[in-house]
């Protein structure tokens, strides 16, 4: 997946992103830093096609997607976890899923569900629960879950840990390394910068919606400290 | 006032409000799912009502068999005003929304004026005016055919919404639309849908009323008085809470009607519509968030 000097905002008269480049490798997980307001979640929300590119362009397996509709990327073998809550809340934990289901085909529907509940165990205990009364980290892993039903090879994650208390953010960290083991292309966007550093296999900053540094984890973690001081004194 | 008369009323009352559920759950769905207020509601009812009389006269098809034909066919009524209509004011203002809306009830009003002229007119199906009399109650025929349509229409909307995937996706579309992206919906293509099955009821629900009452092209306001009042007591989007909010108007219209003069039968509705906005703002329905 290449993000290829991307120029993006949400007004006319605002850039968020300018000029950003961005490759995740096959099967490694990379991880996008930066402080608040630099842009990460919008770098996230552009591959997506959320957010259309004024310039630039994004590929995803050697196509380019920039002009793709947001609800056509799932089909393409991309999956995002967008920031904050997402569930349906007035939807059971089992519909919630199902929900997930409706790009695939018919048939393959049945199976995708049996698939996901033997991958979340836990979710079999709530599956007639309405979302909207569980826990958030509880309603973390059901989003989680409900991306994965269309088994994407291409995974966006932003801030999947974002107001988790520290056991279910770490289980969320838990299954970020699962998705890298599985071989699969992650993404992810996080504020937890010592989790996912130790995490990643390539590290990209940016700060005021431009590139700032790029490395591989070892080469960032060497880094980190001088790195962070520089973005909490911006 | 004998407790037989009464409970004629509250029979009576029990049909009325099934079809006045009928014809708000359209009004409640896009109302509920997509923020749309559909001013042009009461324009596909009267419309409803002109195509029952229309098939009546021109094939001979009776009103029930002309409810099913209504349903495909504003449908696609309705599909082609988002298509055509609501996609392209999607992305300005919620008022540039409702005044396209309100454009076309006037197109859809003046147009049925021009074909239809303004003169009132009564459904020629005549097994409608048979009264039967079941137990000493005495029920008109068409009143109950048409509360029979109402509650089959309601239900078979219940179950699609409650048990498809379809319904499924048009709920979660209602409560997260952009989440609902993401997971790969075209939530255009849904809202399409939400809009059409609207046009559908309100049609359908048009056919109702002809089996109970006159009807003219330019009469059909107090329609979309009457679902807004269903929708504003029952909440928005949920069917079943608009089938209660339907049944209780319905049941203080019918009561008010032999309790009272005619003139405060309105003001009791009115009055019990400023009491449930007072009381309980967010209408009768108990979720705590806007659930469909």
């Amino acid at each position: 997946m290449r993000v290829v000097d991307v120029e993006a905002g949400y007004y006319p008269e605002q850039t968020v992103l300018q000029g950003v480049r961005l490759v995740a490798r096959p099967g490694h997980l990379t991880v996008l830093l930066g402080p608040n307001g630099s842009g990460k979640s919008t770098v996230l929300r552009v591959v997506y096609g959320l957010l259309r590119p004024r310039r630039g362009t994004v590929w995803v397996d050697g196509k380019e997607v920039s002009q793709v509709p947001a609800h056509r990327r799932v089909g393409l073998g991309m999956g995002y976890l967008p920031q904050g809550r997402s569930v349906f809340p007035g939807l059971t934990v089992q519909e919630n899923l199902e929900v997930g289901t409706w790009p695939l085909p018919r048939p393959a529907r049945r199976a995708a569900l049996d698939r996901v509940y033997e991958r979340y165990p836990a979710l079999k205990a709530w599956r007639d629960r309405p979302a909207g009364i569980l826990s958030g980290g509880q309603q973390r892993l059901v989003e989680l879950a409900r991306m994965m039903v269309t088994d994407p090879w291409l995974v966006l994650l932003d801030e999947p840990t974002a107001g988790l208390a520290p056991v279910a953010a770490q289980e969320v960290y838990e299954e970020v390394a699962r998705l890298r083991r599985e071989g699969r292309t992650v993404l992810l966007v996080d504020q937890n910068v010592r989790a996912a550093v130790s995490l990643s296999d390539y590290v990209y900053t940016l700060a005021f919606g431009r590139n700032q540094l790029e490395g591989t984890r070892e080469e960032f973690q060497q880094r980190m400290h001088a790195v962070v001081r520089d973005w909490l004194r911006v | 006032m004998t407790p037989a008369l009464l409970m004629e009323a509250m029979v009576n009352g029990v049909f009325l409000g099934l079809v006045y559920a009928l014809v708000s759950v359209g009004l409640s769905l896009t109302l509920g799912v997509l923020g749309i207020v559909n001013m042009a509601h009461s324009a596909f009812v009267m419309l409803g009502s002109f195509f029952a009389l229309e098939l009546l006269r021109g094939w001979g098809i009776p009103p029930v068999l002309a409810a099913l034909v209504a349903a495909p066919v504003f449908f696609g009524a309705g599909a082609a005003v988002h298509r055509l209509l609501l996609r392209r004011t999607a992305s300005t203002s919620e008022a540039m929304g409702l005044l396209v809306l309100f454009g076309l009830l006037l197109v859809l009003e003046n147009g049925s004026i021009l074909m239809w002229t303004t003169d009132t007119r009564v459904l020629p199906w005549q097994p409608a005016q048979a009264v039967l009399s079941v137990g000493g109650f005495r029920v008109a025929l068409g009143r109950l055919v048409a509360a029979g349509l109402a509650l089959g229409m309601i239900g078979s909307l219940d179950l699609l919404l409650r048990r498809t995937l379809l319904g499924k996706v048009v709920r979660a579309v209602g409560q997260n639309p952009d989440a609902a992206t993401v997971l790969g919906v075209d939530v255009a293509r849904i809202s399409m849908v939400v809009v059409g099955a609207g046009t559908a009821t309100a049609a359908m629900g048009g056919v109702a009323l002809a089996l109970m009452f006159p009807f003219a092209p330019q009469e059909h306001l107090r329609w979309l008085a009457w679902a807004f009042l269903v929708v504003v007591v029952g909440g928005l989007g949920d069917v079943r809470s608009t089938l209660l909010a339907g049944l209780l108007v319905g049941q203080l219209e019918a009561l008010a009607g032999v309790l009272l003069p005619f003139q405060y039968v309105y003001a009791v509705l009115y009055a019990f519509l400023a009491l449930t906005l007072i009381f309980r703002g967010r209408g009768l329905q108990s979720a705590q968030e806007r659930v469909l």
